[in-house]
């Protein structure tokens, strides 16, 4: 409760404070706030700290975080502060940029802790609405206006869908709440069938999360919205809502778990989907951006396969993949804005990258490498403890998950062409010589570490 | 574990200090490892009973997960080979300007150390891909041409490979009692005939394109040709191996329930690359290409011993494995003296380069002898107990596999004959002491293991008696 009190104080602070003004001292200011809030949420689930008023100042039925969504809280509000500190600060007016962000971040927060149907829909709407505008901010650029118009008109086709799921599910079910909801259907499970109202409504709302998180056959929207939008909001998209929409997406899973051999079977189906049409949609793209975003419709793929598991004992390990795919995206898309230029967003901007700057290549080997899921990075590790667990359902669909992260290997090292073929070229990349920021070398690193201590995730749930 | 973090600690170093350390000084150190591992031999497996001794154990990813190294004769064989050969591979380096080279060769000893050390289902993969990652980066940084292409095609192969190898071990894992990944719980694991065959076929695949046996094989003349020298060394030297010890240390016990299904089809295989490889090397006028082949035909008799399940086939094999190893690395060396000192690798533009340097003339023949299995070198014992066991198996079969004796004097004869004989076509330049050195320690073994292989092979049979057992635990059959 503490993390999503600190981030709205400071989002509105910033908002006002920063109204008119460059982003620059703004910058700083807001991903303290945001590291204020990550570490109180990650003390408050570590149980070293206490705010035990504060919560039940709350409506329990309405919000409540468990220990597991205080670790996701702290997660996204420790990458929402790097990706702010990290992204150079854009010269024009709009320190108002940076609040809506941390708005749109509440919302995610919302959606985690959400115990209730109408709380899921607030955040969901109140994580969206900011990011339409975030999508269109870089307002010379006719890309990010299609982008955010795009985003825009999907999203609110989803949403709609989404509330239209909720409305079935209160027929068929009677209540809003999910714990609620949780408890008769596990008497209604023994008694008889289950109305069809309710697995109608379990279909509309999955179809609204599954848009969210960009999964098939609603992924087509990605990768034009993530190619428009400015990098940093990319980023932003990419990590924080998907890993919001499948925690939100997996908590209300939980609750018709007595459902779990029916969904599971068009989940697997949509999961395979994902992750073949994902990974080899990437292969063709010429643009770096583009790639990643394919590269986050396979990601969105592998974490379906979560969704099909038995979730409640195993939110660590989605935890795990969460802070996998969040270390690693957060990187490349880093360096993707960082060399490339007017002219070039293919991977050319990589060219003689080795030569120019060691340090950025071994950065940029790391994360391709925890990417593609190699050991002994927390790439491998999440993706061990994922497809461990479904594999007890489904061993065919991981075996082709398998397959697809072998694929990946494409086009994740694609990038490995230009960087290190530099033997003949003599000229430097001015580009490539700039200063690496601190936070990067941070998020490489613990991606080793947590690649090579990997129980660490388990103690902490 | 002393010789994993040795090397690791040495490559940092290696990687920090840059160019600024002589090669000369890095090989000498990487022989610590060796010592350190002489050491750790003396002091686990003294009694030499075949038992697989624990030498580290911890909790690494759970409780099911273990970080355990262990040791017996057959490890112990393979990280002698492993740290034998990695000073003389890095003692071969001509040139001062690859410079991450070195800390990638010493990273690539640690990760093959913890390979055949690796008594963990899961370790045993980890350690499997990063052995992938240096090797290639070497081949990515320094190739001739076509780098990209070539290590792309290289590295998906093998990756897709050790994924299929994962998904068996997680089904092993799964079936155990209490989730673990321990050997010997993997090993107790009892499946029925359809699983074993799945099973069976993921770890098949993954040291099937390691080795490679025969369709497995296309990445591997490209990646050889075009890999520096020190790159061929390692692959084909150690690397090579790591298939073949996962052959007969994974896939044969775990899938023993379907190993009569996988026989003839991997015997039939081999069979097939032992010809199929000699008879491309006959034609080939690039030496390495010509090694390439030549490996692919001699691994290929290796798979096959293995797979007659007859103690003197795995025997035979296992003393194949550390003899090709040190061939294979010699002949490497010696092409790249041919190409550094002569200028060129392309046998059509090389002849009567063996007046010029007595000493590497004799050296290279005795490596070509060895090679080509003459007795009294090290190809013979291994090469005459494998041909052995195949002819056991099935003669018709044994009849094919032995034509590789008179394929390979043919190619191995042709390559000494064409660089080395005839019309003098262009110069070698004076080749120094310190390149020699090398040199001379591969034929002092070769000889040695030529004249007494009994050595090595008392060293091998109690683990191999182990594993055979094994096999015969889990309902396979056995010759």
């Amino acid at each position: 409760m503490i993390g999503i009190l600190i981030v709205f104080i400071g989002a509105v602070l910033v908002l006002f404070l920063g109204l008119n003004k460059p982003e620059g001292g703004m910058k700083t200011l807001s991903s303290l706030v945001l590291f204020l809030a990550g570490m109180m949420s990650l003390l408050e689930s570590l149980s070293i700290l206490n705010f035990e008023k504060l919560s039940n100042w709350a409506p329990k039925n309405m919000i409540d975080f468990s220990k597991g969504d205080l670790m996701f809280v702290s997660l996204l509000a420790f990458v929402t502060a790097a990706i702010i500190a990290i992204f150079p600060t854009i010269e024009e007016k709009g320190s108002d940029r940076l609040g809506l962000m941390m708005l749109s971040l509440t919302g995610a927060f919302m959606m985690i802790g959400a115990d209730h149907l109408v709380m899921l829909f607030l955040g969901i709407e109140v994580l969206s609405i900011p990011l339409y505008v975030l999508a269109g901010s870089d307002k010379h650029n006719l890309r990010s206006n299609e982008a955010a118009i795009k985003y825009f008109l999907m999203g609110a086709f989803s949403t709609a869908i989404f509330l239209l799921g909720c409305a079935f599910i209160y027929g068929g079910s009677g209540s809003l709440s999910l714990s609620e909801i949780s408890l008769r259907m596990s008497i209604v499970g023994h008694l008889s069938e289950f109305p069809a109202l309710i697995k109608v409504g379990v279909i509309l709302m999955s179809t609204g999360l599954l848009f969210k998180v960009s999964a098939f056959p609603f992924h087509f929207w990605a990768p034009d919205v993530y190619e428009g939008s400015p990098n940093k909001v990319t980023t932003f998209m990419a990590v924080v809502v998907k890993i919001a929409g499948f925690v939100a997406f997996a908590n209300y899973l939980q609750a018709f778990e007595a459902l779990a051999s029916w969904y599971s079977k068009w989940l697997i189906i949509l999961a395979v989907c994902t992750i073949v049409f994902g990974n080899i949609a990437a292969i063709s793209q010429k643009t770096v951006k583009r790639t990643l975003a394919y590269s986050s419709i396979a990601h969105a793929g592998y974490l379906l396969l979560f969704l099909i598991t038995p979730m409640k004992a195993n939110m660590w390990i989605l935890f795990a993949y969460s802070v996998a795919y969040a270390l690693s995206t957060v990187v490349l898309f880093y360096f993707n804005d960082k060399y490339s230029t007017k002219r070039d967003y293919g991977f050319g901007m990589f060219s003689g990258l080795l030569k120019n700057n060691q340090s950025a290549t071994i950065l940029m080997v790391v994360s391709l490498f925890s990417i593609a899921g190699i050991p002994v990075t927390v790439g491998f590790t999440a993706k061990y403890y994922l497809f461990t667990s479904a594999f007890e359902v489904s061993p065919l669909a991981v075996c082709i998950a398998l397959l697809g992260s072998a694929i990946s290997i494409m086009y994740y090292f694609k990038a490995f062409k230009p960087m290190f073929e530099s033997a003949n070229e003599t000229n430097t990349n001015e580009a490539h010589s700039g200063k690496i920021h601190f936070v990067v070398y941070l998020m490489v690193a613990a991606s080793i570490v947590f690649g090579m201590f990997p129980y660490l995730f388990e103690r902490c749930f | 574990m002393e010789i994993i973090i040795l090397p690791l600690i040495l490559s940092l170093l290696a990687a920090f200090t840059g160019s600024k350390i002589n090669k000369t000084v890095w090989g000498l150190l990487s022989f610590v490892s060796l010592f350190a591992m002489i050491y750790m031999k003396q002091h686990y497996a003294i009694h030499n009973d075949g038992i697989w001794h624990n030498t580290f154990d911890v909790p690494w990813f759970s409780n099911g997960i273990h970080f355990t190294l262990g040791i017996d004769g057959l490890t112990g064989l393979m990280i002698l080979l492993t740290n034998l050969l990695v000073p003389i591979i890095i003692l071969s380096i001509q040139t001062n300007n690859q410079k991450s080279l070195i800390p990638l060769i010493l990273f690539m000893q640690a990760a093959l150390n913890g390979v055949f050390m690796a008594k963990d289902g899961l370790m045993f993969y980890i350690f499997w891909e990063l052995a992938l990652i240096p090797i290639y980066f070497i081949c990515l940084l320094y190739s001739s041409k076509d780098a990209f292409k070539t290590t792309i095609k290289f590295f998906i192969y093998t990756f897709v490979g050790s994924l299929a190898m994962l998904a068996s071990l997680i089904y092993l894992y799964l079936k155990t009692e209490n989730h673990s990944f321990a050997y010997d719980e993997l090993l107790s694991v009892q499946l029925n005939y359809t699983e074993s065959i799945w099973v069976g076929a993921g770890f098949l695949f993954a040291f099937a394109v390691k080795i490679p046996i025969f369709p497995f094989h296309s990445w591997q003349a490209n990646t050889y040709t075009n890999a520096p020298a020190q790159g061929s060394m390692l692959l084909s030297g150690i690397m090579l191996k790591m298939g073949l010890y996962g052959l007969l240390r994974w896939f044969m016990p775990m899938a023993g329930e379907s190993i009569a299904f996988y026989q003839p089809i991997v015997v039939l295989l081999a069979v097939i690359g032992i010809i199929y490889g000699a008879v491309i090397a006959i034609k080939q006028n690039d030496l390495k290409r010509l090694i390439a082949f030549s490996s692919l035909s001699h691994v290929g008799l290796i798979a096959a011993g293995f797979m007659t399940l007859s103690a003197v086939g795995i025997q035979g094999g296992v003393l194949q494995m550390f003899v090709h190893g040190i061939n294979v690395v010699a002949l490497f060396y010696i092409v790249e003296i041919i190409e550094t000192h002569a200028g060129s690798r392309e046998l059509s533009k090389l002849g009567g380069l063996a007046k010029f340097n007595r000493l590497f003339a004799a050296i290279y023949l005795i490596i070509v002898l060895g090679t080509a299995a003459v007795p009294l070198t090290n190809g013979f014992p291994g090469e005459l107990l494998l041909l052995k066991s195949i002819f056991d198996y099935n003669t018709i079969t044994g009849v094919f596999a032995g034509l590789t004796i008179i394929l390979c004097a043919v190619y191995m004869l042709r390559m000494y004959q064409f660089s080395m004989l005839g019309e003098n076509k262009t110069s070698l330049n004076e080749i120094g002491l310190m390149k020699m050195i090398p040199l001379i320690i591969l034929v002092a073994l070769v000889i040695f293991i030529g004249v007494c292989p009994q050595l090595v092979i008392d060293q091998i049979s109690p683990s191999i008696q182990k594993i055979m057992l094994e096999i015969s635990n889990s309902k396979g059959v056995l010759s």
